[in-house]
């Protein structure tokens, strides 16, 4: 056994490659202050396919214009965001070609690729007056949100105006929700229930809703205790694009669901028969209390090992014009951070749900997503 | 001195012959390459998954242990803890809601039920159907036999979609719509027929009952009919020739099934998450999914216990081939095979058995058919039908990904063109090695060489897909060459062998070793051997250790999703993202492109050497 | 005219020693028998001297040529010793016909297209089975089979041919004609054949020395009759002959060259050419059925127990005051069960040491 182990240690020196190389941060740092021109010149004097990875299908569409514009041969692949950071760790530690440029969401995983060195952060001199402070480092690109959506038939419709009613033991069965042990963003919302900021809202709409001070048992803050009695509420569905078509069912009145907005562009889902919870009350004057969703951002970020540096930035300059948000800009559901991008039609102000919806701090989560994600697999269970 | 010396060069003499001796059997040089490849194959990723479950990992896992005084990389037992022995977190409820029980050892025990299940089901279902088809006069035969394969065709979740549109109503589940038989037939059925454990290893054992169908068929087409008749002269009642003779004979086949099948369901996730979540069941593999996401530390820990599962049940298996009953099957002298004639009771049987493989087998095919041409979920009228998914040209305002439809889409030809070039390469890999390693164990059978490639070369199917291809992924970032369609080809290979190697070694052991002396001593040089003599006689067992990796290759996933290179997908990656982007249409008709892709090719097998996949690996 | 020489060869399984330094010299042209039980060694020795198993040690040659020496580290292969070999289940290639099967081997030794032909067309003729040149193996019966093995064996022209139990799958008439015919083919061929058996009648019969196998060790190696009459021990007098011959313990006191016996209930004095030594007093008496001569002059009493008429002789069973013995008496006779009758013994009986189950010396036995 010793000896096999040798052997095989052995044949994996042999296989080991030591590169070196100046480094894609070194790069993008010293072109920081580089003109739109000069940056199209170093990126088109690049070589190889330009490879982009996205948590989004809709990548493919813009690196698809990019390329057309600049005369730079792409490949995109639209892959989970766990998938995409396994195979950036993978390509980093291998120093092998790979992604230049990945489009992704889950800001706690990504606070570890950046401390690690996976990915480079880039702001292109562009956006400096367009896009804020707080979505500049990382690069939040867009804002995507899951929001409640209700079946809009029968009698019993769920039209709610405070979260709590989703707990009442009418609604069991009721409510479809992506698991979210399956889906980290969706475990991100739940923990960030838990911050002191949304405990105390949570308490307050339990006081709106009961009429009496919330009572808290064992449960260490309100959030805790909307999260167990809402899990135990859900069904779970497994997509965002199944349960948008379940719950837009003839025969699903009485259904409400918790998933992403811009499901509703999808020629299967029966969107006549659905009733946004937050577009209900602005329209009425009425708020959700104390949100009506989760929003979660996701980044542009630059490889570490990007062959193609320059071109990976500026594409990163291109998605953020309204140009490079078009496939984006069709349908609701998705926000660019950039001023300078026109809003999607229909849809409202990405200021409203900053405002009405459960918004991620990546540092919460890493710091409390073990003890939450214990706590809530707990009513996942039967 | 110099006859100290003499001694010496003698020794060394005697040795250098020994190893001549040694190396000059093909058979001993074949077991030692192949040992070396797969302990660099198999071993070294294994031993890197170990050390997997004792690393901090980037991201919450090191936040988690971040209080621990510990870092990204370093190693700790922590993992072990947290999933294994967080038993006292369960508050009132006690065991049950800890961490432990919800996060382990009820997915355990579930997967353990779901497992043993389908291992069942497929041995009772396949090896039925094999004992009718391979014994019996049993009408039919050639539907039966060809249509029998189909679910192992189809990508294991397609089944269990089909299963959930079947019966789905308002009753059960998320509750939100109902299926065919509750909307056209007003049948609603009860939860536990359509999500949990039940329609899980239902699915599982239909799926991979074609395992058993193709082992036991293989023993049974082989058997020597006289020893059924011999029991039959001393009167034995039919059952107790069942039970006593027949039964004992194909053990080893079933026993290989159960491990095949076993370790499949306990690997198999995609299955468990289309029925088992919406009602909350949950299994090892979907656990260790949604740990790989976020504390891929215990994920691993967990698929270590499966492949310690996994290795148990091969060592049982082991031990029964490995023991002397063995029974040489085709010795180079002929015997006929007679048929039980059923009488009576041949047309019913033949009936159920025929509407059996409609209903699971058919129906799935006719029903993707139909999915794949109505445009508005679960109306059925002619005026909601439309061929665009198939043939249709400027799509685009369906937003479904493809602006055409699948038959003129370049984005589908290449993916195909991808997967079939992944699938041929895979087998021909797979398939060689197999013989060559089914050679060297027959040949040294008994030896501890032969014995421990004979595992080895096992041993791949036992490590879950999903995280075999994180391996590999991790392990191509030490080797330059290994990208690509290399890293792909190589995965697959090496994931299937087992199921060449599998045919090769049964087979090899069918063959009695005077069939190759006879040739050796006329001196007939090895490789013609193979090609002339081995080859031929043993064709259509080695081919299908040949096509059986083909077809796992084409509807496999999860070992793939990991590894697909960035410029070409392949289509069961573009089914999978279709099926989650609800593209209905299209994800079926890619399902059904598959599907036919697949029978055409065994087809074209099937009439140019006569072997196809359900004609044996033998035994 | 190849000589077959094996020197202190042996062959271990793991801790199993399957042959135990084995010394044989096969003369040029002999028609050899290894004979023994089951798992004596003899099948692993055919293998050895043909090359498909390696042995642990010793030195064999061939034709004067060392084909292999575990000490010089010799080791030629199979199709280099020019050796032909039938197998037991005769090994027919079930996808080729029984031409291809024959042609199959010279093929292979580059011969051309014209000289393979009239090749097998030869043995065709020479084993009759001209008929069945095409068929598959499965379409014939095992004689035919059988016929076709042989042809397949001999059509490269070996000079050497080793034969493992190849009539052993064919039913006894068959069996009684094969044998002939390999006799008379051992003699057409001119070659060395090496034959392994289990059956005793067919070594008597076929060959012209046997070499009698047990438990890996070499027990005898003499021409079949010498070994029938003086067998080396207890083993081989055991496994010769059938009936087998009778063995009844008892005790001798030697003088000489002769010894007094009591053995069963009988009595009676034993005149050897030799003297005889023997250690102990426990001896076994050993007498050849044939050798047990039932008439009226007969010295002692018996009781027939059973008779087994065969036609062309009887074998009868003797009780003697509650020894047993089994003789036999050529011709058409038979006697009534029970019927008392008078016996002595003619021709030679054998006197085993009862320790060591040795032959100690061959001689006359006189009744008394």
């Amino acid at each position: 056994m010793k000896k096999l182990l040798a052997l095989v240690l052995a044949a994996c020196l042999l296989m080991t490659v030591v590169p070196a190389f100046a480094t894609v941060a070194d790069t993008v740092a010293a072109s920081e202050n580089l003109t739109h021109d000069e940056l199209v010149e170093k990126a088109k004097a690049e070589e190889g396919t330009f490879i982009v990875y996205g948590n989004t299908s809709r990548i493919s569409t813009a690196a698809e214009n990019f390329s057309k514009l600049y005369d730079i041969p792409f490949e995109s692949n639209n892959l989970k965001d766990a998938e995409i950071y396994t195979k950036l760790e993978s390509e980093i530690k291998g120093s092998a070609k790979g992604a230049d440029m990945v489009m992704i969401q889950d800001g706690a995983q990504l606070t570890y690729a950046i401390e690690d060195g996976w990915v480079v952060n880039y702001v292109p001199a562009s956006v400096k007056d367009t896009v804020g402070e707080s979505d500049r480092n990382p690069l939040v690109h867009q804002y995507i949100n899951k929001l409640f959506i209700y079946n809009k038939l029968g009698e019993n419709v769920p039209a709610i105006k405070n979260v709590w009613e989703l707990t009442a033991p009418e609604m069991k069965g009721n409510i479809i929700f992506k698991n979210p042990e399956n889906e980290t963003v969706n475990m991100n919302f739940l923990v960030m229930l838990t911050s002191d900021a949304w405990a105390e809202k949570l308490a307050a709409a339990y006081k709106d809703w009961k009429g009496e001070e919330i009572d808290l048992g064992s449960y260490k803050n309100a959030g805790y205790k909307w999260i167990a009695e809402f899990l135990s509420n859900c069904t779970f569905g497994s997509s965002d694009t199944t349960i948008a078509e379940e719950v837009s069912q003839e025969t699903a009145a009485g259904k409400i669901g918790l998933f992403v907005l811009s499901k509703l562009r999808s020629s299967s889902v029966l969107t006549d028969n659905l009733t946004v919870a937050q577009y209900d009350a602005s329209e009425n004057g009425y708020t959700v209390e104390p949100f009506s969703g989760f929003m979660y951002p996701m980044y542009a970020m630059i490889s570490a090992n990007a062959t193609r540096p320059y071109t990976a930035m500026l594409f990163i300059e291109y998605l953020m014009t309204q140009e490079g948000f078009q496939p984006w800009g069709k349908s609701i559901g998705a926000y660019s951070t950039s001023t300078a991008v026109t809003p999607n039609e229909g849809d409202l102000d990405i200021t409203v749900w900053k405002d009405t919806l459960v918004m991620e701090d990546p540092e919460y989560i890493l710091d409390n997503f073990d003890d939450v994600s214990t706590f809530a697999i707990k009513y996942i269970q039967k | 001195m110099p006859n100290m010396e003499r001694t010496r060069k003698f020794q060394l003499r005697r040795l250098m012959g020994r190893l001549r001796a040694y190396f000059s059997k093909p058979a001993n040089v074949i077991l030692l390459i192949f040992l070396v490849a797969l302990c660099l194959l198999t071993l070294y990723p294994l031993l890197t998954m170990l050390l997997e479950t004792v690393t901090v990992h980037a991201g919450r896992e090191a936040r988690a242990v971040k209080s621990l005084g510990l870092t990204t990389g370093d190693y700790t037992l922590y993992h072990f803890k947290k999933l294994l022995f967080t038993l006292n977190d369960g508050g009132d409820a006690g065991v049950k809601l800890s961490n432990s029980w919800i996060q382990f050892y009820g997915p355990f025990f579930n997967t353990l039920a779901v497992s043993l299940t389908s291992s069942f089901i497929a041995i009772l279902f396949g090896g039925t159907v094999a004992f009718l088809i391979t014994r019996t006069n049993i009408k039919y035969k050639k539907f039966v036999s060809a249509v029998f394969v189909f679910p192992y065709i189809m990508p294991s979740w397609t089944l269990a979609l089909f299963w959930q549109t079947f019966w789905k109503n308002v009753n059960i589940g998320t509750g939100t719509s109902n299926g065919i038989m509750a909307a056209v037939f007003g049948i609603y059925a009860p939860e536990w027929l359509v999500y949990g454990y039940f329609p899980i290893s239902l699915v599982l054992g239909l799926h991979y009952a074609p395992f058993a169908y193709i082992l036991i068929g293989g023993i049974l087409r082989n058997m020597d009919a006289n020893l059924e008749e011999a029991a039959t002269i001393l009167k034995t009642p039919r059952w107790r020739i069942i039970s006593r003779i027949t039964m004992p004979i194909v053990k080893p086949a079933m026993l290989s099934t159960f491990l095949l099948v076993f370790a499949s369901s306990m690997s198999a996730y995609a299955v468990p998450v289309f029925l088992g979540s919406p009602v909350r069941y949950y299994v090892l593999s979907t656990k260790m999914k949604s740990l790989m996401d976020t504390y891929s530390g215990q994920a691993y820990i967990i698929a270590a216990v499966m492949i310690i599962f996994g290795v148990a049940i091969l060592m049982l298996n082991q031990r029964v081939t490995n023991s002397r009953k063995q029974f040489t099957t085709v010795t180079g002298k002929s015997s006929q095979i007679s048929l039980i004639n059923l009488r009576r009771a041949n047309r019913p049987i033949a009936i159920i058995l025929v509407v059996l493989l409609l209903l699971v087998a058919v129906l799935p095919l006719l029903t993707f058919a139909m999915e794949s041409v109505i445009i508005k979920a679960g109306d059925y009228s002619l005026s909601n039908m439309t061929l665009d998914f198939w043939i249709g040209r400027n799509l685009d305002y369906l937003d479904q990904g493809d602006s055409t439809g699948i038959l003129f889409s370049a984005k589908v030809w290449k993916a195909l063109g991808y997967s079939l070039l992944l699938a041929v390469t895979c087998s021909v890999v797979a398939g060689t090695s197999g013989i060559l390693v089914g050679y060297g164990v027959a040949k040294r059978r008994g030896s501890r060489l032969a014995s421990w490639v004979n595992s080895l070369s096992f041993f791949p199917y036992l490590m879950p897909s999903l995280a075999f291809g994180a391996i590999y992924l991790s392990m191509s970032s030490h080797v330059a060459w290994l990208r690509g369609f290399a890293l792909l080809a190589l995965v697959g290979s090496v994931k299937y062998l087992p199921f060449a190697s599998r045919s090769g070694v049964n087979a090899m052991l069918q063959l009695s070793g005077e069939i190759e002396e006879a040739a050796l001593i006329t001196g007939v040089p090895w490789w013609k051997r193979m090609v002339r003599v081995i080859f031929p006689i043993q064709k259509s067992s080695f081919l299908s250790g040949y096509l059986l990796p083909m077809v796992s290759c084409m509807r496999e996933l999860s070992l793939f999703v990991l590894l697909v290179p960035t410029s070409n997908t392949i289509l069961t990656t573009m089914l999978m993202q279709y099926s989650e982007k609800g593209w209905a249409q299209f994800g079926n008709a890619i399902n059904l492109l598959i599907i036919v892709v697949v029978l055409l090719v065994n087809l074209t097998v099937n009439k140019l050497t006569g072997a196809s996949i359900d004609k044996g690996v033998g035994g | 005219m190849p000589e077959i020489i094996l020197k202190h060869v042996t062959k271990r399984f793991g801790k199993f020693v399957a042959v135990d330094d084995l010394n044989l010299t096969i003369e040029s042209n002999a028609f050899i028998t290894l004979l023994g039980p089951s798992g004596c060694g003899k099948t692993t020795t055919l293998r050895m001297i043909a090359g498909l198993e390696t042995p642990t040690e010793g030195m064999i040659s061939i034709d004067g040529k060392v084909v292999f020496d575990a000490d010089k580290g010799i080791n030629l292969p199979p199709n280099k010793r020019d050796v032909g070999f039938l197998f037991q289940n005769y090994a027919l290639w079930p996808h080729m016909t029984v031409y291809q099967n024959i042609a199959f081997g010279l093929e292979n030794l580059k011969w051309d297209k014209k000289r393979i032909d009239a090749r097998v067309k030869e043995l065709l003729a020479m084993l009759r089975i001209e008929q069945f040149e095409k068929r598959y193996p499965s379409e014939l019966s095992g004689g035919q089979q059988q016929r076709v093995a042989i042809a397949r064996t001999l059509a490269p022209g070996p000079k050497v041919l080793f034969m493992d139990e190849p009539l052993s799958n064919l039913d006894a008439k068959l069996r009684m004609e094969m044998r002939t015919e390999l006799k008379r083919l051992h003699r057409d061929t001119d070659s060395t054949f090496v034959y392994v058996t289990h059956d005793q009648l067919e070594a008597m019969t076929l060959s012209t020395r046997v070499c009698i196998m047990q438990n890996g060790l070499l027990q005898q190696y003499a021409p079949p009759l010498e070994m029938y009459n003086n067998p080396a021990n207890l083993f081989v007098a055991d496994f010769m002959g059938n009936p087998t011959m009778n063995f009844i313990d008892g005790t001798a006191e030697v003088n000489g060259a002769t010894a007094q016996l009591t053995f069963g209930s009988l009595h009676g004095a034993f005149t050897a050419k030799e003297p005889i030594s023997l250690t102990g007093k426990d001896v076994v008496v050993g007498i050849r059925p044939e050798y047990i001569r039932i008439s009226d002059e007969g010295a002692r009493h018996a009781n027939v127990y059973s008779t087994l008429p065969a036609g062309m002789e009887t074998t009868v069973k003797l009780d003697v005051e509650g020894t047993m013995l089994t003789a036999v008496v050529f011709g058409d006779v038979d006697y009534p069960v029970d019927c008392p009758v008078k016996f002595d013994f003619s021709k030679t009986a054998i006197l085993f040491d009862k320790a060591t189950g040795k032959n100690i010396a061959c001689g006359t036995l006189e009744l008394k």
